[in-house]
């Protein structure tokens, strides 16, 4: 290791015995080290390293659970929700065959593009009560608010899309075509799909 | 004061920590066995050929080169302890500067890879409706190219100048300042995901489950968990090693250095677990392949 070549010339620099230090690559002598009147425990460093670790990774993991927590006041749906959550997470979760894949990314295209549809109606509607100023990441919620509004299906629809729309990387996330299809809500989840799709799409969308 | 060897044993009470040769194989296998098998996932399955999983190869690759890395010192160590090579000849030396200059690289490339990740996925989610026009295939190769270019450039210049102290800071300090980074892009996508939970959560008869947040949450952790704790031991072996060799609390630290560089390897086990196999789409691949090749089609 060139470290370990450092220790090397600075050794040799010191006029030290070259005896002293031997092997390379084999042994990593530091050196004559006393080891006389330590006042802590020898391994204090390590000790200390592997603590002061954990204890970040354990703030850091206290952080982000505060960080990404909703503040949802209260859960009536939790059971049915919660089964479209299984229904959608066994999907994204499960290896399925490519085949059952497709079949089930097309369904999830169809549903993204109806609700699509119905989001493009809505834009006409929402224009006209919506203000000013708005990051586009928030103007896509809040349409997604209007359009769950106005159809029961549409909601059920937009449970599924919630979950892949959050960036939760231990279900779906970017690396499931799915999930990478969710976000980008016009476009179909598998390049399988017709390019004449999405670009009608995003010219309506612009 | 710490040159007195005359009655003092001198590395009786740190001795180092040995690790098993075979350990060191063994694991160094399973390494490049794994991201072999996410390689092969990735170029077999046509569904597979997008930026993101690129990016993921990448990572693969540079988890490959520093499983190499290790096998490949430990061979010469074998050789050396069998005699067939000199400790301190030219050709010897030569040899370690490249494999040095190697895992340089391949460290490099394993954080500029985990940056790409997290860009492309910032990209992704903030800008979702053009994505596709702005990661397209060819550009996602072009910054491939030029991280590795950049890495291997940057492994040979810190191992021809690593007896400088500038290069061994500059190489510690890239590390947090990558890594906090990576972090600052993946809180913001988390803030967005709040958001948006926090208005579909308004909704009167809707209900984001709570463990959803509680994964992300976990995820993360388990991203920068696993970087901290397997390469954070050897860059702070690489920092006492300059600042303070002759103390006796850092040789202590430093006896302990086949360990930190075992945790090395093994974050190039875990590294395909938590990126890789994540994904529905490779593991399916990948259990075709298996049953493909068990059942003689």
């Amino acid at each position: 290791m060139s470290a370990h070549r450092l220790i090397s010339n600075r050794t040799a620099q010191q006029a030290l015995s070259n005896s002293d230090y031997t092997w390379e690559y084999e042994y990593y002598e530091y050196g004559p080290v006393s080891f006389e009147g330590l006042k802590a425990h020898k391994y204090s460093i390590v000790i200390g390293f592997w603590v002061g670790l954990a204890v970040f990774v354990i703030f850091m993991f206290f952080v982000l659970t505060l960080l990404t927590k909703t503040g949802a006041p209260h859960q009536d749906n939790t059971e049915p929700s919660e089964k479209r959550f299984h229904v959608s997470s066994f999907v994204a979760d499960f290896g399925k065959p490519l085949e059952s894949d497709k079949v089930f990314s097309r369904q999830v295209a169809e549903e993204s593009r109806s609700l699509f549809h119905f989001y493009i109606n809505e834009v006409e509607h929402l224009d006209k009560a919506k203000q000013s100023h708005k990051a586009p990441g928030r103007d896509r919620n809040a349409h997604f608010q209007e359009v769950a509004r106005n159809s029961g299906r549409l909601e059920e629809e937009l449970n599924c899309l919630t979950k892949f729309n959050i960036p939760n990387f231990v279900n779906t996330d970017q690396n499931s075509s799915l999930g990478e299809d969710d976000l980008l809500i016009s476009e179909p989840p598998i390049i399988l799909e017709s390019k004449p799709v999405i670009q009608t799409s995003r010219q309506i969308l612009d | 004061s710490f040159e007195n060897n005359s009655n003092i044993s001198m590395n009786s009470d740190c001795t180092q920590v040995v690790v098993p040769e075979e350990v060191f194989f063994t694991i160094a296998a399973a390494g490049i066995l794994e991201n072999l098998l996410v390689l092969i996932a990735v170029i077999k399955n046509k569904n597979l050929h997008l930026p993101m999983y690129f990016f993921i190869c990448s990572l693969s690759v540079s988890d490959i080169l520093v499983s190499l890395y290790k096998t490949l010192e430990n061979i010469l160590i074998i050789l050396c302890k069998m005699g067939y090579l000199t400790p301190r000849g030219y050709f010897e030396t030569k040899i370690d500067d490249v494999i040095d200059s190697l895992f340089i690289l391949s460290l490099l490339g394993s954080i500029f890879s985990l940056l790409a990740i997290a860009a492309d996925r910032y990209i992704t989610i903030f800008f979702a409706l053009q994505y596709h026009n702005i990661m397209t295939l060819n550009r996602a190769l072009i910054i491939l190219a030029v991280i590795w270019v950049v890495c291997a450039g940057s492994g040979i210049a810190i191992t021809i100048f690593s007896h400088e102290t500038a290069t061994v800071i500059s190489f510690t300090i890239l590390f947090p300042f990558m890594l906090t980074f990576i972090l600052c892009l993946y809180i913001h996508m988390f803030l967005l995901a709040r958001s948006h939970a926090k208005k579909i959560a308004s909704l009167p008869t809707s209900a984001v489950p709570s463990r959803v947040n509680l994964k992300g949450a976990i995820t993360l952790t388990i991203f920068l968990g696993v970087f901290l704790c397997c390469w954070g031991p050897f860059l702070l072996h690489i920092l006492l090693v300059t600042f303070c060799p002759f103390n006796p609390y850092c040789a202590c630290y430093m006896s302990i250095f086949h360990v930190n560089a075992t945790l090395i390897l093994c974050n190039g086990i875990i590294d395909p677990m938590i990126y890789a196999f994540r994904s529905p789409e490779l593991r399916s691949t990948l259990k075709k392949m298996f049953c493909c090749t068990r059942s003689d089609w």
